[in-house]
């Protein structure tokens, strides 16, 4: 296993007296592609947005427990969320350019962080969209606008904008339910390419995807982290019973 | 059930596996039966017998293959799946040790046979029942059954080294006997082959329940200086 990125230590969460998420501890290592099951519902998502602090903005909802990004709580007091986020950067499940052109959506992130020579910007515009493939399908029109891309262009851009402000962590939540066949393998060839770069986490109702894709699978039922292991193992020969049931299609 | 249809198919799947399984044990008992009796005609069924055989195993992949490729099957599942690919074609090997016996009983011809077959019929006695268990084990999910037939293969060792010895004997006495001797022979090792097949099955057997791949009574294999 490679160095720890993310160590989460009994972490519970509540949607007001609703506990969502129940004693859940896991090491998520880096440079590795870790995937979370499980039925809808059983709280891999809001474990999800639990590693960059994304719930903070639903109401009435409490953590408690730790999560450690390289070692330090990142539910500490004084944390900077803003840079929280920027290391810890997301994907969602639609593809969500801002209605702008294909350079400005990229280049959101790092005007923000208050870059704003043409030529820096347009360095890591071009970087990041060569690291997510989509470069050469768009250098000839970086101002067309985003929205006029297919739905699998737009969400490798989503992934270059996250990318554009170089994090550490990439959270992907059902990143390609909205794509068809071939734009999900692209975006899976993606993230094993960006795996050597980056610690990735990945939801997914997908079970084949998980199994393709990652190196490592947790898997989630009733709010509760059921067993994680090595996918290989996790698809193969699961420990628990009710691992099994969920993988074999038998339960959930 | 949100797997009844894989589940359907997969039971289905496993009982044309037990049937080839009961042909090849079938033929593996007839054609030394054919052989102890001189019966050519038993003989050329069985080799006929033997397309039957393969055609079953070909269909019995394909079909695998179809499922894994159209249900996705993971753990548990896809374990069974291997091991029915991987016992189709350990059984169609057995097939061809009957059909094999079946020639040998072929090219020995209308010369008697040199010496009363005592040891050979035990063999193929024994190697049977080691198929049926093992294949009722797959079928029941008994890994302890599964663990406890391989070594009844040390027994079925024993019975060639004996059939090798005695057929020295016969050799050394009259240098005539050699050609027959040969093909004796050659039909003890094809039985003391398929006893060693049944401990492969045994293995996918217990890969099938655990997920563990090892392998079962291999530290010697119990026969004397031979090759093979």
């Amino acid at each position: 296993m490679s160095e720890t990125k993310i160590q989460v230590e009994h972490l519970n969460f509540y949607y007001g007296d609703k506990i969502a998420l129940s004693d859940i501890s896991m090491v998520i290592p880096d440079r590795q592609i870790t995937a979370l099951i499980g039925p809808s519902g059983c709280g891999k998502s809001t474990f999800l947005r639990c590693l960059n602090r994304m719930n903070d903005t639903i109401p009435h909802t409490r953590v408690e427990g730790r999560v450690m990004l390289d070692g330090v709580d990142i539910y500490a007091p004084g944390t900077d969320v803003v840079e929280l986020r920027r290391r810890v950067g997301m994907v969602f499940q639609r593809p969500n350019p801002f209605p702008q052109s294909v350079f400005d959506n990229v280049a959101f992130g790092p005007r923000v962080l208050g870059l704003h020579r043409h030529h820096d910007l347009h360095e890591i515009v071009e970087r990041s969209l060569r690291d997510v493939g989509l470069w050469d399908e768009v250098k000839d029109n970086l101002r067309q606008h985003a929205l006029n891309l297919s739905l699998g262009q737009q969400q490798r851009l989503c992934l270059a904008r996250v990318i554009a402000v170089q994090p550490e962590v990439i959270l992907m939540d059902e990143p390609c339910s909205a794509l068809d066949p071939i734009a999900t393998l692209e975006i899976e060839e993606l993230m094993r390419r960006l795996r050597e770069n980056y610690c990735i986490v990945i939801v997914t109702h997908n079970m084949q995807q998980a199994a393709r894709v990652s190196d490592w699978t947790g898997f989630f039922w009733l709010g509760e982290l059921v067993e994680f292991g090595p996918t290989e193992v996790i698809f193969t020969r699961p420990a628990r019973k009710l691992t099994e049931d969920y993988i074999t299609g038998r339960a959930g | 059930m949100p797997r009844e249809t894989f589940d359907r198919e997969l039971q289905r799947l496993q009982d044309e596996l037990l049937l080839l399984g009961s042909m090849v044990e079938r033929a593996i008992a007839e054609s030394v039966d054919a052989l102890k009796r001189r019966d050519f005609e038993a003989s050329r069924r069985i080799i006929a017998q033997d397309r039957d055989i393969n055609a079953r195993r070909f269909a019995i992949e394909t079909d695998a293959l179809v499922l894994i490729a159209t249900q996705q099957p993971m753990a548990s599942d896809l374990r069974a799946l291997a091991a029915i690919l991987d016992l189709a074609s350990e059984l169609e090997r057995m097939g061809d040790y009957a059909k094999g016996i079946a020639r040998i009983n072929l090219m020995i011809g209308d010369q008697p046979l040199i010496k009363p077959l005592i040891d050979i019929p035990r063999m193929a006695e024994r190697a049977c029942s080691m198929l049926h268990r093992a294949l009722d084990a797959f079928a029941r999910r008994d890994v302890a059954l599964a663990r406890a037939i391989p070594s009844e293969d040390d027994e079925v060792d024993a019975l060639y080294n004996q059939v090798y010895r005695e057929l020295v004997t016969y050799i050394l006495a009259d240098p005539k006997n050699i050609d027959q001797a040969n093909y004796l022979l050659w039909a003890a090792h094809n039985l003391e082959r398929a006893a060693d097949r049944v401990t492969n099955i045994c293995e996918r057997v217990i890969f099938t329940v655990t997920g563990e791949l090892g392998e079962l009574n291999r530290e010697g294999n119990g026969i004397e200086d031979l090759p093979g």
